[in-house]
């Protein structure tokens, strides 16, 4: 059970926070909210955004038929998606079929209490139109935040 | 707001007595079971029947009272200016009137950014919005006193405390009512000087900005106090100490190392000076 890198979107499309591990044996490495994977966001945002409209499409009755993983060649891609339009995705290796507690415990005790809680940052990170629809460029860079998510997620890494 | 542990405990004790009156002291064995079911039922009643309110919404509605001055502050600059502006001009002040007249408002800019306009605001501005936070602060305060004095607790007698009971009120009941916890220290030198620490201030113990701009944090977190000066102040206004003769400020201090970390960096003291 490793983990190779973790995504947040927002329900304007964008992607509000990426942390990418690059060795296993170092949980500090790689690289965090960085320029260089803003193109791989936008492929995995639009392959997830594809797959979702698909299982719409396919589901017998009315019911919200959602993606919860999908299985590639090399890796395994984990999405948590919220009511209001947040996507929490986790990439790792196979041997373990379901993050789904991992995302709901991010979201619940990480996101909501240091992003939503705090007065000094923002619930909306598009500022005005021109940011919407995947245009945007702001991203969690809140201290406690990412510093709870490293303690969360580090031990996870190599395992 | 909340309720605590002890004030439960209190209550099971005072049906404990309730009932082994009411009770023949017959009960023993098996009955002595359903005499603890009983008991569980009641306080099961009891508690049902608080009045209770979500802390996080509390808690949010609290924070919130700042950008809300700030809001407000910000709406009285603006009609002022519009004023001055189109004071000889007829046509543009009806048409600024129906303008006002919207069915649907605009909103207000998002908190965090009506916090950063605090933290800019020139001086004049900034304190406005502090006497206002404190206002706000003081009515709460005044409102607290008469809630836990007259439902909460019939048998404190004010008229025969002297000072320091009264702070040890505050630090007490007034902070266990807002916050859920007590002071964690007062300091006194018995001339109507307090300090009173509270290592983790309970509403601001998840702000933080980016990893670099912590002097600027502290700065924008310090409004938050504001409130809180007010309550003390009005709950000492409400057992006859008057406003202009109680100084009250709030500041940062560090947190003593045998206390745990939490993700705010630094505890809060609350300076009051009472003078007789």
């Amino acid at each position: 059970m490793a983990i190779y890198s973790f995504w947040i979107f927002d329900k304007h499309c964008n992607c509000i926070f990426d942390r990418e591990w690059t060795l296993i044996s170092n949980s500090a490495s790689g690289t965090m909210n960085s320029k260089q994977t803003e193109e791989t966001a936008k492929l995995l945002y639009g392959m997830i955004y594809s797959l979702r409209s698909v299982t719409k499409k396919l589901s017998r009755d009315d019911s919200t038929n959602e993606v919860r993983s999908i299985s590639i060649g090399k890796y395994r891609i984990h999405t948590y998606c919220t009511a209001s339009g947040l996507w929490f995705v986790l990439l790792s290796d196979y041997k373990q079929s379901s993050y789904a507690h991992v995302l709901r415990y991010i979201h619940s005790h990480i996101y909501v209490k240091y992003v939503t809680h705090n007065i000094l940052s923002p619930y909306d990170f598009a500022e005005n139109e021109n940011e919407t629809r995947g245009r945007g460029f702001r991203k969690i860079s809140n201290r406690n935040f990412i510093s709870a998510l490293e303690s969360f997620l580090g031990p996870m890494i190599a395992q | 707001m909340v309720r605590t542990k002890e004030d439960l405990n209190q209550s099971i004790k005072k049906m404990n007595r309730i009932n082994a009156a009411s009770n023949t002291p017959t009960a023993v064995g098996t009955q002595e079971t359903t005499e603890q079911q009983k008991l569980q039922h009641q306080l099961q009643i009891f508690q049902n029947s608080l009045p209770k309110v979500s802390q996080t919404a509390y808690m949010l509605l609290l924070n919130e009272c700042v950008p809300l001055s700030m809001a407000v502050e910000k709406k009285r600059g603006d009609r002022a200016l519009n004023l001055v502006g189109n004071g000889d001009d007829e046509v543009s002040q009806t048409e600024g009137k129906l303008e006002g007249v919207h069915l649907s408002p605009p909103l207000d800019p998002p908190s965090n950014q009506l916090c950063r306009e605090l933290y800019e605001a020139d001086e004049e501005k900034h304190n406005r919005v502090l006497d206002r936070l404190r206002n706000i602060g003081f009515e709460i305060g005044n409102k607290v006193t008469e809630l836990l004095v007259f439902s909460n607790n019939p048998n404190l007698h004010f008229k025969d405390m002297d000072l320091l009971s009264v702070m040890k009120f505050i630090c007490r009941d007034v902070w266990r009512q807002m916050f859920n916890k007590q002071v964690d220290n007062l300091k006194t030198n018995h001339r109507g000087t307090f300090y009173l620490f509270d290592y983790d201030y309970k509403p601001i113990q998840t702000f933080a900005l980016d990893s670099e701009s912590s002097a600027k944090e502290l700065q924008m977190v310090k409004p938050f106090l504001e409130i809180t000066v007010g309550v003390i102040k009005g709950v000492l206004a409400s057992i006859g100490h008057a406003p202009e003769n109680v100084v009250c400020l709030a500041s940062y201090v560090d947190r003593p190392e045998e206390k745990p970390r939490s993700s705010f960096t630094k505890g809060v003291s609350f300076h009051v000076q009472v003078t007789m």
